[in-house]
């Protein structure tokens, strides 16, 4: 069943074009020049109920303003929405009674308040029945020991803690669809872990409908079975994760501290790598910021292991870092065509 | 609607009993704001009567006359002070951003924004203001019979929401410009003009203060149908109603903000 429908939605905004120096200001205070910025840019697109859809982007690339639309807090300047036969912008009030919504670095609850206090408010506002209420604790309590922060005042939680019970308390009113944009923004990886596993869990018991907004890559290889990616204001692709992950998911960026690298012979080194491991698919060999030297492998093509092995016997390295490949990188690919 | 009105009566209640027990754990800084609140207000008192020393009366306005103007002016804008506190940050949730979540309550925008804060020290105010009319009364003979209860309490309401009303809408500026503090203090420091008789004022400023910012209406109107009814004209009768229009002015204007805020980047 579709719940959430969008056709050629489009948000434009007008924004003052700043001249430079005094002379522009005092222009632009008497004559201001303005601009159409294309934030979101004819994106059609629909999800069903049960998914846990995707929503990757680059900083800037229309995912707010495109979740600002479908949580009614925007006005799309034109196209057509619809989640759950609502339109958000203007069933405001009779529409949030069905979602839920984390921003990773905002809180939804009181600031000052226990959580628990927060919780019986949330109870309150959705007249929550005491049986879906009581049901919901005893799910966070089994499966993610929650309880043991409820009497602590959301302003002392940690960030993990706090996204934790922000999670929680989004989905405490059983709503049929949950935003989640950012949720693992500045958490450690530990922290991470947990959090995305309350989300699965979550989303296996209630089968609510979530659309995640991320720039995380492990967010979307752990989470989502579909993956939607703008840029510019565009829906560059709209899909499977497997396909996705088929290409991206094996790729490390691997960076090697050595020291000077000036003298060192990046082509022959390349060559040399080619001819030891002869890999499908060439491996990008960089140089980064003087002293660093990095690496894009395919894990499916070479280990990356044996390259380290390789390279730490030629030379000597101060230190190493292995990192999932960036979402502009991915980007590019796609453009490329790597996902046709 | 009466369920509705009680809904948000009960939410209201409980929100702010969970409020004031969590600011009741910093003691020291509730006491020293209602400190605060107090000698401001006793020091206003003083200038009053020192004022008195040399001006014993402004036309028929003696200086007991003058401090029941400054009691009610005071007891007008404690609403304000006491429910509607959480205005003066308007201006910074919005900034940061943090405005947002209140879209995505089921809850009227304006009541979710202000159910956030309820000012303590408001109450300090609240105790001063009723002390100093109780007293002033009395010295000047006003009788408190059922009557002139009732139109004191209408116009108690409708003073206060004239100061909120305002509030709302010097606040609400911040939906279209970055800063609207100057606007907001600016709006605010005109209820000092409110603790002194109009008629000091000349024929431009009076006009200023009665359609144009309103502030006549928070003290000056309404204290003059209540201790002078021999002077009452068709400005004070119109008073409950200046109240309640320039309310849904103020409610409308906030709703457009939030129809025009966009939110920030992230």
């Amino acid at each position: 069943m579709t719940i959430i429908e969008l056709n050629n939605l489009t948000k434009y905004f007008k924004v003052l074009k700043r001249r430079e120096g005094l002379i522009g200001t005092i222009k632009d205070l008497f004559k201001p020049k303005h601009e159409v910025v294309k934030a979101v840019d004819n994106i059609s697109m629909k999800i069903d109920q049960g998914e846990i859809v995707g929503f990757v982007g680059p900083n800037g690339a229309g995912k707010s303003t495109t979740i600002k639309m479908l949580i009614g807090v925007l006005k799309p300047t034109s196209g057509d929405l619809a989640i759950y036969n609502y339109l958000p912008y203007k069933q405001r009030k009779d529409y949030v009674k069905n979602i839920g919504v984390v921003i990773g670095n905002r809180t939804m609850l009181w600031w000052d308040l226990a959580v628990i206090e927060s919780f019986k408010l949330l109870k309150e506002i959705y007249q929550i029945s005491d049986k879906d209420y009581e049901q919901n604790l005893e799910i966070y309590n089994q499966f993610f020991n929650l309880s043991a922060l409820y009497s602590t005042p959301v302003r002392k939680l940690s960030l993990g803690q706090k996204m934790l019970c922000e999670i929680a308390a989004a989905f405490l009113h059983n709503p049929k669809l949950i935003f989640l944009d950012e949720p693992t923004i500045g958490l450690d990886v530990a922290v991470k872990e947990k959090v995305r596993k309350l989300i699965i869990d979550l989303n296996k018991i209630k089968k609510t409908t979530i659309l995640l907004t991320t720039h995380d890559i492990g967010d979307i290889e752990e989470l989502c079975k579909r993956i939607i990616l703008i840029d510019n204001g565009k829906l560059i692709y709209d899909g499977d994760i497997k396909k996705f992950n088929l290409i991206f998911g094996a790729y490390r960026t691997l960076t090697l501290e050595l020291g000077e690298i000036d003298d060192i012979p990046i082509e022959s080194i390349n060559e040399e790598i080619s001819d030891t491991f002869k890999p499908i698919e060439p491996i990008i060999l960089k140089k980064k910021e003087e002293i660093w030297l990095t690496l894009t492998i395919n894990q499916d093509d070479t280990k990356l292991i044996d390259i380290l092995n390789f390279l730490m016997k030629k030379f000597s390295v101060k230190d190493i870092k292995i990192e999932e490949v960036e979402l502009e990188r991915v980007i590019k690919e796609v453009y490329a065509g790597g996902l046709k | 609607m009466l369920k509705n009105l009680r809904f948000y009566f009960k939410l209201y209640f409980k929100i702010t009993s969970q409020y004031i027990k969590a600011r009741m754990q910093y003691r020291v800084d509730f006491l020293i704001s209602i400190i605060g609140i107090i000698f401001t207000n006793l020091i206003g008192i003083v200038f009053l009567w020192v004022l008195s020393l040399s001006i014993p009366s402004i036309g028929k306005w003696e200086i007991d006359h003058l401090l029941f103007l400054y009691g009610f002016s005071l007891l007008a804008v404690t609403p304000l002070q006491l429910f509607f506190d959480h205005i003066w940050i308007l201006r910074y949730r919005l900034q940061e951003g943090d405005f947002i979540k209140y879209y995505l309550k089921p809850l009227n925008s304006l009541f979710y924004y202000v159910s956030e804060v309820f000012d303590l020290k408001g109450l300090g105010q609240l105790g001063f203001s009723i002390v100093i009319i109780i007293y002033s009364s009395i010295k000047i003979g006003f009788e408190w019979t059922f009557l002139s209860t009732i139109i004191f309490i209408l116009l108690f309401f409708s003073a206060s929401l004239i100061m909120i009303s305002l509030m709302i809408i010097a606040a609400s500026a911040g939906f279209w410009i970055t800063n609207s503090y100057s606007i907001l203090a600016f709006i605010f420091n005109f209820k000092d003009f409110s603790k002194y008789p109009l008629s000091i004022f000349d024929g431009m400023f009076k006009f200023f203060f009665t359609f144009v910012i309103p502030i006549g209406f928070v003290a000056f109107y309404p204290t003059t149908l209540l201790i002078f009814p021999e002077d009452i004209d068709l400005t004070i009768i119109l008073s409950p109603f200046f109240g309640v229009g320039l309310f849904i002015l103020a409610y409308s204007i906030w709703k457009k903000g939030m129809n025009n805020w966009s939110g920030t980047g992230t």
